[in-house]
């Protein structure tokens, strides 16, 4: 084994360098660190659920709060784009927006439940992994006697990291709904699609004001 | 002193040899012979997931969708898992929270959890997984010992020896053998044919050293107690998982595949 070569941390301090004046002189920058980009973006979402202001507030404007924290880091576009398949090129601006705005606020409502049971529980970053525009950040989220590894897949858009799906012990969000909806897409057509996700979001909305 | 091994070797059945080849395992497991076959088994992996490509989310890959030709009769088996689990056992499961503190029933889950250690680490062995068959069984012993019976998970606090998932489906996928088609099993749950199999194969190997195995209304009873433990653990969540899908047969469906899928891969778990 020659690992231990006396000349390899001259080697490598020659390649750091001109690593950085190669980067100088182009002005091209490597992809941002996408840990570094969620690690303050995930912080500022514990320190929200953890702000006392939000425990009294109303559930309505408990969700409101969370997903405008959240919309600066998830691209809800990428999401519904993902979650429809194949038949997404194939409607309208108008219904993309609709499905988009549809489908994010089933995510607000759905997890609104959530907040309450946030106690301070806290995010460790465990690895990442980067490929082209590609990015996944994994992370444990430490509870009481059990960790729940999450990890967030993420697509750089003008050099900011933008996560699209969300995979909780091995269960990614995009793939389950994307199953769901393709029955429903399969059997009832996009019509179908959208009005069953009415009537979801509807739903959730009424349990919202009644608790 | 020998009468008392004795004892526990006739107690513990066809699986006395087991721990002593396991530990052989363990530490020829260090050796590099052990890294040789783990790399193999690497190689072997089969359809892993790659979240970073597109082409897994639009053409998932088989070990994700699974045939599914019995559907009409899977749906009737998990309206009937549904109501038994909203009817029965979450009443119970509640009702039993609410006699027993928390920290017991951890303590409770852990005991059997405990238990199926020597069956996966049996599992690991068949598969060439020598570092894991190791893992399992070194866990087995200290949560035995230090951890009182496998009461409290000291490996995995003190030992920082993480739990490894094996089981005889995943033996039997690693042989080559494939899943047949989704089967939600009465009362049990979401399966398939080949994982189904598996699970019957890893309980009968569990009664054989299990300190209940003297007759069936004690297994069953024992079994029970598991089920009602393991439910009062996770009151609300099934609920709350349904409330959130459209068709929750297809969403517990898919949440199967995809946690399987995790399960089975250990690419990641040799660092």
């Amino acid at each position: 084994m020659q690992r231990n070569h006396f000349l390899t941390p001259f080697l490598y301090a020659a390649l750091m360098f001109s690593l950085v004046v190669l980067n100088s002189h182009t002005g091209v920058a490597a992809p941002p660190d996408p840990t570094e980009q969620l690690r303050p973006f995930l912080d500022k979402v514990t320190t929200t659920l953890a702000d006392p202001k939000l425990k009294k507030m109303t559930r309505q404007e408990q969700s409101d709060r969370m997903i405008s924290v959240i919309r600066e880091r998830f691209d809800f576009r990428e999401m519904s784009k993902r979650v429809v398949g194949r038949q997404w090129q194939s409607l309208s601006d108008k219904e993309q927006d609709e499905f988009e705005h549809l489908f994010t606020r089933l995510l607000q409502y759905a997890y609104v439940g959530k907040i309450d049971e946030y106690s301070g529980q806290q995010i460790q970053f465990t690895q990442q992994r980067v490929k082209g525009d590609r990015a996944e950040v994994q992370t444990l989220l430490v509870d009481k006697n059990k960790s729940i590894p999450i990890s967030y897949i993420a697509l750089l858009r003008n050099d900011q990291w933008m996560i699209y799906d969300v995979v909780a012990e091995g269960v990614s969000l995009v793939r389950n709904y994307m199953e769901q909806f393709n029955e429903i897409l399969r059997k009832d057509g996009y019509p179908g699609l959208v009005k069953q996700l009415k009537e979801k979001v509807a739903g959730l909305e009424k349990n919202l004001t009644k608790s | 002193m020998a009468h008392r091994l004795h004892c526990l070797a006739r107690r513990l059945g066809h699986f006395y040899l087991l721990p002593m080849v396991a530990t052989m395992a363990f530490f020829w497991g260090s050796a590099a012979a052990a890294d040789l076959f783990d790399n193999v088994r690497a190689e072997q992996a089969v359809g892993t997931v790659d979240f970073l490509s597109d082409e897994s989310y639009e053409h998932p890959t088989a070990d994700v969708k699974v045939a599914d030709p019995i559907e009409p009769f899977n749906r009737a088996m998990f309206a009937v898992n549904d109501k038994f689990y909203i009817w029965l056992l979450e009443p119970v499961a509640t009702g039993y929270s609410k006699i027993l503190p928390g920290g017991l029933r951890t303590c409770i889950g852990n005991f059997f959890y405990n238990l199926g250690e020597p069956v996966r680490s049996a599992n690991s062995l068949l598969q060439g997984r020598f570092r894991d068959a190791g893992r399992t069984l070194g866990r087995f012993v200290i949560n035995s010992i230090c951890g009182v019976l496998g009461l409290a998970d000291a490996a995995g606090k003190d030992f920082k020896i993480a739990p490894v998932y094996a089981s005889f489906g995943q033996t039997l996928s690693v042989w080559g053998i494939g899943d047949g088609f989704y089967l939600v099993v009465p009362l049990l749950g979401p399966s398939t044919l080949r994982d189904f199999s598996g699970t019957l194969v890893d309980g009968v190997a569990t009664t054989t050293y299990a300190p209940w195995s003297d007759d069936t209304i004690t297994t069953i009873t024992v079994q029970g107690i598991r089920t009602v433990n393991r439910a009062s653990l996770h009151i609300g969540e099934y609920e709350e998982i349904k409330s959130l899908t459209f068709d929750a047969y297809v969403a517990f469906r898919n949440g199967y595949y995809q946690i399987r899928s995790k399960q089975y891969d250990h690419s990641n778990s040799t660092k």
